[in-house]
């Protein structure tokens, strides 16, 4: 049997006494790439801060690596630093002093090897030339491409992306989208990424998990995907791919 | 400076007061500013300025039970530290509301103590606005030390620091404790607020955290060039300040914040005439300022 990146059992959130997660298990196999999808409200982000021990749970396991994560969200420090995660929200606070290059190399990288690190981090997430300038003068499109840098300044082996390609327009939405696609196939990572964007997730992802509180369904985009299981997570009447993308059917 | 008022600068120099007074300014002014430079940028910095008003309550219990003022100021300021983070972590309000409602409840207390007791009160002008020219050699060597202390931690924890300053849930990510990094700091805030109070006073404490800090912040083009100069301007406000409060016999503790306003207002004016420059470089081949 092979290697499970992450295990989710039974896992249940709460907020305000009402459940907004609720019985989840799935699991992620080395190397591939699966959406969580579902309407706003349905508890995607709040899944995967809890699978990440960002925010509590009242029920279930965890899994990640191979170890169990605490109650109150721990991990050893060596499986945490395998993991990366991309916010919903990134926005650094106004005028924040400090540097593309200083920023990156918070990602986790010895000091000795820090400039070489950063330097190829950049240049693997196509920001290259931006080491010295602040993160308060990025734009969104650059602010994705170097938290992704961040991520990549030292090797991880999954990656957790919620709603990665929020704030962006549809050409630096369909570009990040390429570099993650790209990255995760020379770095070899696993991938679960928060997404409304239905086309792209049926053209890239292995595995689509539906939710709205609990798991509605799982598989294969085309299973997962199809009018009537859409139907059944968003309402009747849900027109999918309606907006761009017509061309690119898989 | 005119000679007339050189001279007796000079003078001055060479008692031993205010040789202690300088490295008081000194002190307190790289330590505040570097502290701030943490504190600004996580919006604690108003934490420094209700420790401050709540350090009244602190020195008029210690004046009523005849204990010397900075021993029973330390253990109220982290207590109070402790209190507030506590009350942060507990309650729905935010911390400026919480802060308000602590600091104006202890300043309220400390001044009716003092209606009841005038007594305690002899030395209200001093605690208000400082007396740094009565600083003792002890009073400079706990300075130091909580230099080096601020320093060390700042340095062991500065990952930590630098990430919750650009986005708490990703350095939540990466397995930072919020929680306890914000107790580290107020707590240290609290020690060094509660050792400066004497040179500073609690009116003008705030300033000596917030203003270096915020004139840095204006200027930098990096994080350890942020820090540098925080530290720097506050330590170079402070010495400017006391020696300007010599040469025209002004109170230390204002003179010292008005050096540093005066700092705070020319970064003001290079950062807007380099922002205003760069756009209009891009923009039209006469660059304005």
């Amino acid at each position: 049997m092979g290697e499970t990146i992450l295990e989710v059992s039974h896992l249940s959130v709460r907020r305000g006494g009402q459940p907004v997660v609720d019985d989840v298990s799935f699991a992620l196999t080395p190397e591939t790439d699966t959406a969580l999808v579902g309407p706003n409200g349905a508890g995607k982000s709040t899944l995967v801060q809890a699978l990440l021990g960002l925010i509590p749970r009242q029920g279930g396991s965890v899994r990640l690596l191979g170890h169990a994560l605490g109650a109150r969200g721990q991990l050893p420090a060596a499986v945490r630093d395998q993991i990366a995660y991309l916010p919903q929200q990134f926005s650094p606070r106004g005028r924040l002093p400090l540097t593309v290059a200083e920023f990156v190399a918070l990602g986790g990288v010895p000091p000795r090897q820090e400039r070489q690190a950063v330097a190829r981090a950049l240049a693997l997430c196509a920001a290259q030339g931006l080491e010295r300038r602040l993160l308060s003068e990025l734009s969104a499109g650059q602010l994705k491409r170097v938290l992704l840098a961040f991520c990549v300044v030292r090797p991880r082996r999954l990656l957790v992306l919620d709603e990665a390609q929020a704030g962006l327009d549809p050409q630096a939405a369909e570009q990040f989208h390429a570099l993650v696609f790209d990255l995760r196939r020379s770095q070899g990572w696993t991938v679960l990424q928060v997404s409304h964007d239905l086309e792209m997730v049926r053209r890239s992802c292995d595995r689509v998990l539906c939710l709205n509180r609990t798991l509605r369904c799982q598989g294969a985009p085309a299973h997962a995907l199809s009018t009537a299981q859409l139907e059944r997570l968003y309402g009747k009447g849900f027109v999918p791919y309606q907006h761009h993308h017509q061309a690119l059917q898989p | 400076m005119s000679a007339e008022t050189t001279a007796p600068l000079l003078v001055l120099l060479t008692l031993p007061f205010m040789q202690r007074a300088l490295l008081a300014g000194l002190l307190s002014g790289a330590v505040g500013g570097l502290l701030g430079s943490v504190a600004v940028l996580r919006q604690l910095s108003f934490f420094s300025d209700a420790l401050g008003h709540a350090a009244l309550l602190g020195i008029t219990l210690g004046v009523l039970l005849g204990l010397d003022p900075t021993l029973v100021l330390v253990p109220f300021a982290v207590l109070f530290a402790l209190l507030v983070n506590l009350m942060v972590e507990r309650s729905r309000l935010s911390a400026d509301a919480l802060l308000n409602i602590v600091y104006s409840s202890s300043l309220a207390i400390a001044v009716l103590v003092l209606s009841r007791f005038p007594r305690a009160g002899g030395g209200l002008q001093q605690l208000l606005f400082g007396d740094i020219l009565g600083v003792s050699w002890r009073d400079l060597a706990l300075m130091a030390a909580m230099l080096v202390a601020a320093v060390i931690g700042l340095v062991l924890n500065r990952r930590a620091q630098i990430l919750l300053c650009v986005d708490e849930p990703l350095a939540r990510s990466r397995g930072i404790s919020a929680d306890r990094q914000r107790l580290l700091f107020v707590v240290a805030l609290a020690v060094v607020v509660a050792l400066s109070i004497k040179a500073v006073g609690v009116l003008l404490i705030s300033a000596f955290v917030v203003i270096p800090a915020s004139a840095a912040r204006l200027l930098a083009r990096s994080f350890s060039s942020y820090q540098l100069l925080a530290s720097g301007l506050g330590a170079a406000g402070a010495v400017i300040g006391l020696l300007a409060s010599a040469a025209f016999n002004l109170p230390s503790g204002p003179a010292v914040v008005l050096v540093q306003l005066l700092g705070f207002l020319l970064a003001l004016l290079l950062s807007a005439c380099g922002w205003a420059g760069a756009a209009a470089r891009a923009e039209s081949p006469d660059p304005g300022c």
